[in-house]
């Protein structure tokens, strides 16, 4: 019996045939998976929990190292000194840059609450605690979930300007798809002239205002801030600043390239916004 | 079962360190792919159905920490698996250079897979645009992906695993 079911075809290309089943679910998850609510989803939302303490850990590892090299640094050129002072400086200088790091955290911590009392909207503050790996998507990962009270589709800013909304909800962890993401997609105005577009990321790098009319008055240095029309975002929050207005070719449309008002590589804190913002004017 | 314990670690310990180090050093695409090299890694030593289960289950670990497309990284990573072992088997070895090799076609299927799924075959012009990064990550990989082969070997020969590259 079993050398009959070891010399069937299935047996002898069990792992072909497991691979394809993998591949074929690969494939149903793809097309499923990103529906708000879908149940392909869910453990996916578990593994990022699960992954949360080491990336806690490890970015606080990295903190404290990055700030040991710097210690370490600043006292190559005091050799001579007596190991007493040199043990002394380092408490010390260990002891002023947790000191600075608390302080520039209280700073954005304060700007964020700043921000916060002046949208006058519900919001949760967080950390970014990682950033997405595969360097042509750009996603973060932050430390605030749904016990929280966050919800998939809500607005991420920080004190600088809009910074995505959240595309994947875990109960202590989240992941920001960011506004210069391919994927990303955000109603916006010319702040000056009114003009009308859509903020969308490139695939190489930067932003582009599309669906801009020719005959619309857009400059370089206008700035460009959200309309309130998408319903998650409120209106007026800064996105960043047209670099570059040209109209190559026969086309309806405006090439216009926005440069992003946040630098979202030092981006430490941001506020979630978790209450929808109320319809702009001329919105049903 | 230790199989399962050893890769479910080392792909822990992947996606630590690849959503960590990028936020300190800003490596952008030089940042190697962790995960796929494990995956590869399965096709080319491990060869059950199980380790088929476990790239697939890799891929979604990975899919949960990057991109835009829930399951993008599931296929692609089963689908290295897959040629992996397809390759190991066919040519009786499970040699570094086989799996460098599939570490950098994966790659390439990872970027193309993530531009068509988000911006379309149609506009295949602004594939060209990515194309660099592709290629820098895909060297990345590769230049690491020997380094993590004899690795995964060592701890694998530690917990007493059986690595096998043979026609059964």
């Amino acid at each position: 019996m079993a050398r009959t079911l070891r010399g069937s075809f299935l047996w002898r290309n069990r792992v072909l045939l497991t691979g394809a089943a993998m591949l074929l679910l690969a494939i149903n998850i793809f097309f499923t998976g990103n529906r708000p609510g879908a149940r392909a989803a869910k453990p996916s939302l578990a593994l990022l929990w699960t992954l949360r303490p080491f990336q806690n850990s490890a970015a606080e590892l990295a903190s404290d190292a990055q700030g040991f090299f710097h210690d370490y640094l600043d006292l190559v050129n005091v050799r001579q000194q007596n190991d007493a002072l040199k043990r002394e400086v380092a408490e010390l200088e260990a002891e002023h840059t947790r000191m600075v790091e608390l302080q520039v955290e209280n700073r954005h911590l304060a700007d964020l609450l700043e921000l916060h009392e002046a949208l006058g909207m519900s919001a949760v503050a967080a950390r970014v605690i990682g950033v997405d790996p595969s360097g042509i998507s750009r996603t973060l990962i932050i430390s605030g979930g749904s016990d929280s009270g966050l919800q998939r589709e809500d607005a991420v800013i920080s004190t600088e300007g809009v910074v995505g909304k959240l595309i994947a909800v875990g109960p202590d962890s989240s992941r920001v798809l960011l506004i210069d993401d391919h994927n990303s997609g955000l109603d916006a105005f010319d702040q000056r002239s009114r003009a009308r577009g859509i903020v969308t990321g490139e695939l190489d790098a930067g932003m582009t205002m599309k669906y801009v009319d020719r005959t619309e008055d857009v400059r370089p240095g206008d700035a460009i801030v959200t309309s309130g029309m998408d319903g998650n975002f409120p209106g007026g929050l800064l996105i960043g600043t047209i670099s570059q207005v040209s109209q190559e070719g026969p086309g309806l449309f405006l090439n216009v390239a926005v440069r992003p008002a946040v630098n979202f590589r030092e981006l430490e804190q941001v506020l979630i916004l978790t209450q929808k913002p109320a319809p702009a004017a001329g919105q049903s | 079962m230790r199989l399962l314990a050893l890769f479910s670690l080392a792909t822990v310990i992947a996606l630590a360190l690849e959503t960590i180090i990028p936020r300190w050093l800003p490596l952008g695409p030089l940042m190697p792919d962790l995960v796929l090299v494990l995956a590869v890694d399965l096709g080319l030593r491990h060869q059950q159905a199980t380790a088929a289960l476990m790239a697939f289950g890799m891929g979604y670990a990975a899919d949960s920490f990057s991109g835009a497309h829930l399951g993008l990284e599931a296929f692609v990573l089963t689908l290295a698996f897959l040629i992996a072992y397809a390759l190991s088997r066919y040519l009786i070895s499970s040699s570094a250079a086989i799996g460098v090799f599939v570490v950098v076609i994966g790659e390439f299927m990872i970027g193309a897979g993530q531009y068509a799924a988000s911006a379309g075959w149609n506009s295949a012009g602004g594939f060209a645009a990515i194309l660099p990064a592709i290629a820098w990550r895909a060297l990345a990989s590769a230049l690491v992906a020997p380094s993590i082969f004899a690795l995964m070997e060592a701890a694998a020969r530690m917990v007493g695993l059986r690595q096998h590259a043979v026609r059964e």
